[in-house]
C-alpha cells in the first residue's frame, strides 16, 4: 500500500466495496434501472467519497486518535470511539452542504441527481469507506486516493448492473421475479465473477 | 419559536449533539471497567492457551488464571538488536502505542511489508515456557498483520527444540467477515498448526495458508494448514504475516542468536541462585541473548540449529 | 392502521428486506452463520426501538432543514450505546459482528423507519413500528441464515445437524452456500415466494414478448 496508484487500483477492483465488501446495497439494488441516473448517481458518489474520506481523516489524526490532542496537554485522551459519530456527522452534512451548492452554481447536474443526493447520507458504502481510513491509519494523500478509488469501484459496479438490466428488459422472466428478484440474481452472479480477481496483489 | 426560524435550528442541533454525545460518553465511561476486567481476563486467557499449560475445554478460573500469569516469565525483546531490553517495564508497555511513536517503531521497507504494516514497534514482549529442569520449552511471540477488514493479532508459539516448529498458534483479535475470515480463530483450524514448520531446510520462511485442504504426503505439507473457504484475503494475509514476522525483519535474526546462546529462567521459576533475577527484567548474565557470542554448541538448548535442521522431511 | 397491524404488517406483506430493499448489506454479509445473524437480529432491533421512540419524543422541535442530521446523530449515538453494551456485557459477541455492528448505522431500515414513522407517529405507535420492522428483517436474516449454515456447513447453532463427508459421514457440504453470493440467490428467492403470496406487488414488466401460439408455429 505504498503508491496512490496502487491504492486506488485496488479500491477500485480488488477490494470494490459494492460487489467484494457488499457496502452499499441498498441504493444499489434499488436505483439501478437505467444507465443514465447510475452515471449521474456513481459521479455523486465518487465527489463525496472524494471529500468525505479526506475530512474524516483531518479529524481522526488531528483530534480522535489516541494521543492526537497532544498540542493541548491532553495526550492521554483517546477519543477513537467518537469516530463512527463524527464520521456519519461529517457525511451527513457534507450531502446537505453539496445539496445546497449544487442548487446554487450546477443547478442542471442537481435536477438530475435529485432524490439521489440525499440517499447517499445513508449509503454503507460511503461510511464503510470512512471507518476502513481510519482502521487502516492511512495518511491524507492515502485517503485521497482511496475516497476516489472506493467512489469510482462502487460507481463502475452500479452501472455495470444498470447496463445488464437495459438489456434484460426483453427477457421473459418468471412471474413474480421481475424487477427486485431478478436483480438479486443479476447481482448475485456479477460478485460472483469479481470474486475471481480477489486477492490479486498489485 | 418556529420551526423554521433559523435560530430553533441552530438551538436544536446544539441540544441534541449536547443530549447525544453525554449519553455516549456516559455509556462509555460507566463500561470501562466492566471492559477492562474483560480485556484482562481475555488477553490472561489467550496467553495461557499458548503456555501448553491448561486444557482448552477446560479454562481456568479467574484465581487460577492470574497465578499462572504470575508465573509466566515475560521480557522485553528488542527486535531490531535481537536483545531483551529493559527499556520499557512489561505491565506500561503497550506495544500499539510504541508502535506509532516514531522513536519506539521502526519503519518497514516496501519490500520486506509483506504484512502490510508501514511501521511496527521495536520492541514487543515474549514469553518464555520453562520445563521444571529449567529447560526453555517454547517460546510465545506476538505477530499481526493486515487482513482484510482490519488487522490480525495473534500469538504463535515455537517449540524451543529447534524454535522453529509450531507449537500452539492463536488469533484473538480480528475483524474479519463474520463466518467467513473469523475462522482464523476457529480452534479446530488453529490446532492445525501444531507440529507445522515455519522454515524449509534451507532456511527460507515456507509456511503458507494452503488454497483448499492440504494434500498429506506432500513435501508442502509440513508449512501448509487448511485454506478457509470464501476467506482469500485473509488467508493469504496470514501467510504473509508469517512470512514477515519470521523473516530477516522480524524474528529471524533472533531466532538465530537463540540457537546460538543458553537462556536461563528469570526469577519466576527459578530456584537456583544464580540465575534469580527479578521476573520482567533482565540482567546482563546468560539471559540477554548477546550479538556475537560463541557458546560451545553443547550448551544450546537445540540440538538442530535452525538452518541446518536435517530432520525436516523436505 | 390498529395497533397489531402496525405489528404484523411489516412481517411479510411489508418486509423491509423484501419490500423495501432495505437494509440488504447486513442481510448478505453475517448470514452465513445463525449465531451471528440472531445477534444482529436482536441488536438491529434494540437501535431501531431506542431511535424511533427518542425521535418520535423530539418530533416536533425537528425544523425540516436540519431533520436528516439530527436523525442520524441519534441513530448513530444509540448504535455507539449498543455497540459499547454488547461489547461489555456479551464481549465474544460483539468481536463476531465487528465492523457489521457499525454499520447498523447506515441501516437504511433504521433511518426510513425515523423518517417514514417516527417523524409523524406518537412514541407507542412509533415504537409499535420498530418493533415490526426489526422482527420483519430478523424473519428473513434468520431464514437465510438457516438454509446458509444448514447446507454450507451441515450444522444450525454449530451443532452438526447432516453429518459431513470429511467427518466420515454422507453430506458433502455446499460451500458456495457460505460466500456472500449466494445470499443474493436466496433472496431472490424469498422475493419470489413474497410476491407469488401477495400478488399485487409483482412489478410490471417494460416489455412483454409478444405471444405466439404454439399451434401458429406449426401450421405455419
Amino acid at each position: 500500500m505504498n503508491s496512490f496508484f496502487e491504492i486506488f487500483l485496488r479500491a477500485v477492483f480488488i477490494e470494490n466495496l459494492a460487489l467484494a465488501y457488499f457496502l452499499g446495497m441498498c441504493t444499489f439494488l434499488a436505483v439501478s434501472k437505467k444507465i443514465s441516473t447510475t452515471v449521474g448517481l456513481g459521479a455523486a458518489v465518487i465527489l463525496v467519497e472524494g471529500l468525505s474520506v479526506p475530512i474524516n481523516n483531518i479529524i481522526y489524526q488531528g483530534l480522535l486518535k489516541e494521543g492526537a490532542l497532544e498540542w493541548a496537554g491532553l495526550g492521554e485522551l483517546d477519543l477513537s470511539y467518537l469516530g463512527l459519530l463524527s464520521a456519519i456527522g461529517v457525511i451527513a452534512a457534507m450531502v446537505q452542504v453539496l445539496e445546497m451548492v449544487l442548487n446554487k452554481f450546477f443547478p442542471s447536474l442537481y435536477h438530475s441527481l435529485g432524490i439521489y443526493l440525499p440517499l447517499l447520507t445513508v449509503n454503507c458504502a460511503i461510511l464503510g469507506a470512512s471507518l476502513f481510513m481510519m482502521q487502516r491509519e492511512m495518511t491524507l494523500g492515502q485517503s485521497v486516493a482511496y475516497g476516489l478509488g472506493t467512489g469510482t469501484g462502487w460507481a463502475i459496479a452500479i452501472i455495470g448492473l444498470a447496463g445488464l438490466r437495459e438489456k434484460m428488459k426483453f427477457s421473459d422472466i418468471p412471474e413474480g421475479l421481475e424487477g427486485l428478484g431478478i436483480t438479486f440474481v443479476t447481482a448475485g452472479i456479477m460478485s460472483l465473477a469479481f470474486m475471481a480477481i480477489s486477492g490479486i496483489n498489485v | 419559536m418556529n420551526n423554521d426560524d433559523p435560530r430553533k435550528a441552530v438551538l436544536v442541533v446544539i441540544l441534541v449533539a449536547l443530549v447525544c454525545s453525554f449519553l455516549v460518553s456516559a455509556s462509555i465511561v460507566l463500561l470501562a471497567p466492566i471492559k477492562q476486567e474483560n480485556e484482562m481476563l481475555v488477553r490472561g486467557q489467550n496467553i495461557l492457551s499458548q503456555t501448553g499449560w491448561v486444557e482448552q475445554t477446560n479454562p481456568p478460573d479467574r484465581e487460577a488464571m492470574l497465578l499462572m500469569l504470575e508465573k509466566l516469565d515475560s521480557r522485553l525483546l528488542d527486535i531490531n538488536e535481537s536483545v531483551f531490553s529493559d527499556a520499557f517495564s512489561i505491565e506500561e508497555f503497550n506495544e500499539r502505542r510504541a508502535a506509532s511513536n516514531p522513536q519506539t517503531s521502526h519503519t518497514i521497507s516496501s519490500e520486506f511489508d509483506t504484512a502490510g504494516l508501514g511501521r511496527r514497534s521495536r520492541y514487543v514482549v515474549v514469553h518464555l515456557i520453562w520445563s521444571n529442569e529449567k529447560q526453555l520449552q517454547r517460546i510465545i511471540l506476538p505477530v499481526y498483520g493486515a487482513g482484510m477488514w482490519s488487522t490480525l493479532y495473534g500469538y504463535i508459539a515455537l517449540d524451543a527444540t529447534d524454535f522453529n516448529t509450531v507449537a500452539s498458534a492463536l488469533f484473538y483479535e480480528q475483524a474479519e467477515t463474520p463466518g467467513l475470515g473469523d475462522k482464523i480463530e476457529d480452534s479446530g483450524w488453529l490446532a492445525q498448526w501444531q507440529g507445522r514448520k515455519i522454515y524449509n531446510t534451507s532456511g527460507r520462511v515456507s509456511f503458507r495458508v494452503a488454497e483448499g485442504r492440504v494434500e498429506p504426503g506432500t513435501t508442502a505439507a509440513v508449512h501448509q494448514v487448511d485454506g478457509l473457504t470464501g476467506a482469500t484475503v485473509t488467508a493469504s494475509a496470514v501467510t504473509n504475516l508469517v512470512q514477515y514476522w519470521f523473516g530477516k525483519d522480524g524474528y529471524l535474526p533472533f531466532l538465530q542468536s537463540l540457537n546460538k546462546t543458553k537462556l536461563k529462567p528469570a526469577g519466576g521459576l527459578s530456584e537456583s541462585s544464580e540465575s534469580v533475577i527479578s521476573p520482567g527484567i533482565v540482567v546482563s548474565t546468560g539471559s540477554v541473548v548477546s550479538k556475537g557470542s560463541v557458546v560451545s554448541p553443547g550448551t544450546v538448548n537445540s540440538p538442530a540449529s535452525l538452518n541446518i535442521n536435517k530432520e525436516d522431511p523436505q | 392502521m390498529s395497533a397489531s397491524d402496525t405489528l404484523t404488517r411489516p412481517l411479510l406483506r411489508e418486509n423491509p428486506v423484501t419490500f423495501h430493499v432495505l437494509g440488504i448489506c447486513s442481510a448478505l454479509a453475517i448470514t452465513n452463520s445463525l449465531n451471528s445473524a440472531l445477534i444482529m437480529s436482536l441488536a438491529l432491533t434494540c437501535v431501531l426501538v431506542l431511535s424511533n421512540a427518542s425521535i418520535s419524543l423530539i418530533r416536533k422541535h425537528l425544523p425540516g432543514s436540519v431533520r436528516i442530521i439530527i436523525q442520524i446523530t441519534v441513530i448513530a449515538s444509540a448504535v455507539t450505546i449498543v455497540d459499547e453494551l454488547l461489547s461489555a456485557f456479551l464481549p465474544d459477541v460483539a468481536r463476531t459482528l465487528s465492523v457489521y455492528i457499525s454499520l447498523i448505522v447506515t441501516n437504511c431500515i433504521v433511518l426510513g423507519r425515523a423518517e417514514a414513522c417516527a417523524m409523524s407517529q406518537p412514541v407507542r405507535k412509533a415504537v409499535l413500528d420498530a418493533v415490526g420492522n426489526g422482527l420483519g428483517f430478523s424473519l428473513v436474516l434468520i431464514s437465510v441464515a438457516v438454509i446458509r449454515e444448514l447446507f454450507g456447513s451441515g450444522s444450525l447453532l454449530g451443532y452438526q445437524i447432516l453429518e459431513l463427508v470429511s467427518n466420515g459421514g454422507w453430506y458433502q457440504p455446499n460451500e458456495m452456500m457460505l460466500l456472500p453470493p449466494s445470499a443474493f440467490f436466496i433472496v431472490a428467492g424469498l422475493v419470489w415466494l413474497n410476491r407469488t403470496w401477495y400478488k399485487e406487488q409483482v412489478e410490471k414488466p417494460d416489455f412483454k414478448p409478444a405471444s405466439v401460439e404454439v399451434d401458429e408455429i406449426y401450421s405455419s
